[in-house]
């Protein structure tokens, strides 16, 4: 009913109709196009290329492909890397930004903006510029170290090129989108929900636990898969900051292709996306349901 | 709603923010002007603009640089004359499929990017088209789509159907309407959508070294390189050189863009 | 100056507007009356242009209009929202009419500033939309309409986002403008008090029909349809069985011009006089409304009669009253029929 009311007027209907869709396929037709080239085709043919080996016989369906990226121990291990690592980032980045988004929610005034300022900060720095960054701030004779000198601890010992350095950076990097998306999810909690709980005598245990985390579901969910998404592929940060084995399967995919081994590059990227369609499918399943219920 | 009284708790999360959130990028800051800075002191012994000199007398510096403004601004001003009609398209016109392709185009954000420039980087290999100036504008190009569908169609959306439907009504062509009130109107989100995406790409290091590497050097495949040295201040001076005046622009667009809507774009 | 026939629109096999007709007068003012989603504004933006009607014909000026588009019609249109372009200065949405036909520049700013004049807002040519109070924002819609000299103005519900008072103020110079310019206008409203403040006439819809077309006073006083009676003003209402023509309202026995079966009896709170023989009941409320009370007596059957009474009558609560109706209307199936204005009326002792 509104659609047809916001719809350009035409006389008597339906020719304008047929007009308006021949319009409407045009004007998206070339992002389409992009889209189907840049990330149908090459993807499509990307996992095909992986499922077939191309022998004296001409090509043919197999599995050796994966046989062969599983049987070596170093792939295995970076694969396994990449994981936990990835799980761990989102597990500290999660947590992080509902804190923050939990006070956020309850208190007002200059230091609340202030914190939510920062926690936005990253969306504004790139990748390349807080690896760096964090190569000055973190690492050895880094300013963090000079700080902690300075009030008398002298034990500290650099995360830089451990695993623990590409996750500092993961978590510093992750955190907007959840605080963004939380907080959105939060502000869903009306006040007077939350009061009337109170008055029922809910400690704040019991109002964050029935209340709060109910509705926080979903939100909860596509934060999990921003991060996830954003961290497991990612080739900047474990490139500058991380050891040099194992390796991220980024930088594995990248050094492998730098080697002219494009067909072992498509099959670690066919493996990695696999693991993300899991997650991508998660989020894109919320992501419809938000839509549907707004 | 309970506030906190005291502000204490408040001030320490505040100051631990502060250090976590600026520390890093204020060291890169402080490098950028330091001529010495000695361990362990805790500022540099000696200021100056040095490396600024060093830096920008440099053609290998100069010439990335050069290069990725070029692509970064052909690629967004192709994605932005691509994309803002799409966009249009999806926020007011009816045609079949417009719900799938539209939510197709923001589920494309699901897939880890590097891996889709892995499968491009396969493709153009065999085309030839990597290390060219055409590929990479291609593939950065899919970079801008994500913000150029979904800002401006959300910007279009948000544009009361009255206004335009007050033009028509006063005599005004579809195509007047459009250019004297739609485009005016969008027009602040639009700019956002253009610079969020000319910085993100301007900064992306994996489609310039998977697709333009070697052959093409851009800006922050040379602070890759840069980064790894052992004169700190050069990466640190390009950094400042480029981010900061990046940031600035983006501070611009935060006015037009409303947390709630980055929260919903991203399908909170 | 404006004819509809029969027009009709249908959203989704939901018929907003069903076969409306009505004709508009050079220099009158319509309202288009009745609750939300009765299809007045739909009626309203297909004479517009707005929403292609689905069948039925406009006709402005003696010309068929129905295959033109809004860009296309000499009509202009108020909206609620009252959609003025923060983009643009006062002066250039008031000037954006005549810009798109092409006037020389003197003459636009001519135009514009006597048009704004009219409204009262001279002198605020060069402000933002964003500086304007709700009041001046409607204005400046209106004067933005007016300086292309529509032949018919169109108004959908413009004051109904304003403050009672505001809204009041603003009807009162609308219509002063209205007299003045000889406007032929139609105006989208759901609020009964304002249609009868500012219309010449009134066009009462009810889901996608016209109900009833008539001046202020008729629709008052002889309401034809059971929806319009309703809808306009207050009712005492109650459904007895007619028998023989006979019928039994409260009590007091009444002829009704209608077949055996069911009727509506209605009778306004300000039809009811104090009469020792007349239905008997106790005062339950009594509302001060300053010039009269509103008086809600329950009888002593158990229904509940509201009754306007002038203060010199005043009773005080839980009073014995006895009331007669002056003046009934009844409706068999919605349809009116005829009850002879009473002046004896006959009480029966006992309910049939």
């Amino acid at each position: 009913m509104v659609d047809d009311l916001t719809a350009p007027v035409g006389s008597r209907g339906r020719g304008q109709m047929m007009g308006q869709g021949f319009a409407g396929l045009a004007l998206v037709a070339a992002p389409l196009v992009l889209l189907i080239v840049l990330v149908l085709f090459p993807t499509v043919s990307m996992v095909a290329n992986t499922f077939h080996v191309t022998g004296e016989g001409g090509r043919a369906f197999s599995l050796a492909k994966f046989a062969a990226f599983f049987a070596d121990d170093y792939s295995v291990e970076n694969l396994r890397y990449t994981l936990v690592w990835t799980v761990i980032s989102c597990g500290t980045a999660l947590s992080i930004s509902l804190g923050l988004a939990l006070y956020l929610r309850f208190s007002e005034g200059r230091i609340a903006t202030m914190i939510h300022a920062l926690s936005l900060f990253p969306l504004f720095v790139p990748a390349i510029v807080i690896s760096y960054a964090m190569v000055r701030f973190l690492g050895p004779n880094g300013l963090f170290q000079l700080l902690l000198e300075k009030v008398g601890f002298t034990g500290y010992t650099t995360p830089y090129l451990t695993p623990v350095g590409p996750y500092i950076a993961f978590v510093w990097e992750s955190l907007p989108l959840p605080v963004l998306v939380l907080s959105a999810g939060l502000a869903q909690v009306s006040d007077h929900a939350i009061e009337a709980a109170r008055d029922l005598g809910a400690g704040p245990v019991r109002i964050f636990s029935q209340i709060l985390l109910p509705q926080l579901k979903r939100s909860l969910l596509i934060g999990f898969a921003l991060i996830f998404l954003g961290v497991v592929g990612s080739f900047t940060v474990p490139y500058l900051l991380g050891p040099p084995a194992p390796e991220m399967m980024g930088v594995y995919m990248q050094r492998t292709l730098g080697n002219m081994r494009p067909e072992e590059a498509q099959v670690q990227a066919v493996i990695l996306m696999a693991v993300a369609a899991i997650v991508g499918g998660f989020y894109i399943a919320t992501m419809l349901r938000n839509q549907r219920s707004r | 709603m309970r506030r906190s009284k005291t502000p204490f708790g408040g001030l320490i999360l505040l100051a631990a923010m502060g250090l976590a959130m600026l520390g890093p990028i204020m060291t890169v800051m402080v490098w950028a002007f330091a001529v010495k800075w000695r361990y362990p002191n805790l500022v540099p012994s000696e200021w100056g603009l040095k490396y600024w000199h060093v830096i920008l007398g440099r053609s290998t510096v100069i010439e990335p640089i050069l290069t990725s403004l070029a692509l970064t601004s052909v690629a967004t001003t192709l994605a932005a004359l691509i994309c803002w009609p799409a966009a249009y398209a999806f926020a007011r016109l009816q045609f079949p499929g417009r719900q799938l392709l539209l939510f197709s185009f923001i589920a494309a954000n699901a897939v880890p990017k590097f891996t889709l420039f892995v499968s491009i980087a396969v493709v153009f290999l065999q085309l030839g088209m990597v290390g060219t100036f055409w590929g990479v504008v291609m593939v950065q190009m899919l970079s801008a789509i994500l913000f150029m569908i979904w800002i401006p169609t959300a910007a279009f959306r948000g544009i009361p159907p009255a206004l335009e439907e007050a033009g028509f009504d006063l005599g005004a062509s579809r195509l007047r309407v459009f250019w004297s009130i739609t485009l005016p109107q969008a027009m602040p989100a639009l700019a956002a959508s253009y610079v969020l995406a000319f910085v993100a790409i301007m900064f992306e290091v994996d489609s310039a070294l998977l697709i333009g590497a070697p052959k093409i050097t851009t800006m922050p495949l040379l602070m890759l390189s840069l980064s790894a040295q052992v004169i700190v201040q050069e990466a640190a001076v390009l950094c400042v050189m480029i981010w900061v005046p990046c940031f600035a622009l983006l501070l611009l667009t935060r006015r037009f863009m409303s947390s709630k809507g980055i929260a919903q774009g991203f399908g909170a | 100056m404006l004819r509809t026939v029969k027009l009709t629109k249908t959203f989704n096999q939901m018929t907003a507007v069903a076969e409306a007709s009505f004709a508009v007068e050079k220099g009158e003012l319509i309202c288009l009356l009745g609750p939300s989603g009765c299809g007045k504004s739909t009626l309203l933006r297909m004479i517009a242009g707005l929403t292609p009607s689905d069948a039925g014909s406009i006709e402005i000026d003696g010309q068929d209009v129905t295959e033109r588009q809004a860009n296309k019609r000499p009509t202009a249109m108020v909206f609620q929202s009252h959609a003025l372009w923060n983009h643009m200065s006062v002066a250039q949405n008031v000037s954006f009419g005549l810009r798109v036909q092409g006037l020389a520049r003197d003459v636009i700013a001519a135009k514009v500033t006597e048009a704004l004049r009219l409204v009262g807002l001279d002198g605020f040519e060069k402000r933002r939309p964003t500086e304007l109070s709700g009041g001046q924002a409607q204005r400046v819609a209106l004067a933005r309409c007016l300086v292309v000299e529509p032949k018919v103005l169109l108004m959908d519900e413009p004051f109904s986002a304003l403050d009672a008072h505001l809204r009041a103020n603003l009807r009162e110079e609308l219509k002063a403008l209205q007299r003045r310019l000889g406007l032929t206008t139609v105006f989208v409203t759901h609020d009964q008090e304002e249609a009868m403040e500012l219309a010449d006439r009134i066009v009462v819809m009810n889901a996608g029909r016209i109900e009833q077309i008539g001046q202020p006073a008729d629709l008052y006083l002889e309401p034809q349809t059971l929806t319009v009676a309703r809808f306009i003003g207050q009712m005492n209402e109650a459904t007895v069985p007619v028998v023989r023509g006979q019928a039994n309202w409260l009590g007091q026995r009444v002829a009704v011009g209608a077949a055996d079966g069911a009727v509506t009896l209605l009778c306004r709170p300000e039809d009811l006089r104090r009469d020792p023989a007349g239905i008997a009941g106790r005062v339950a409320r009594v509302i001060d409304l300053g010039p009269v009370l509103r008086v809600t007596v329950a009888t002593e059957e158990g229904a509940t009669l509201t009754w306007l009474c002038a203060r010199a009558d005043a009773p005080v609560v839980g009073a014995p009253l006895a009331l007669v109706a002056t003046r009934l209307l009844a409706y068999q199936n919605g349809v009116r029929v005829a009850v002879p204005v009473l002046t004896k009326p006959q009480l029966e002792s006992v309910m049939p």
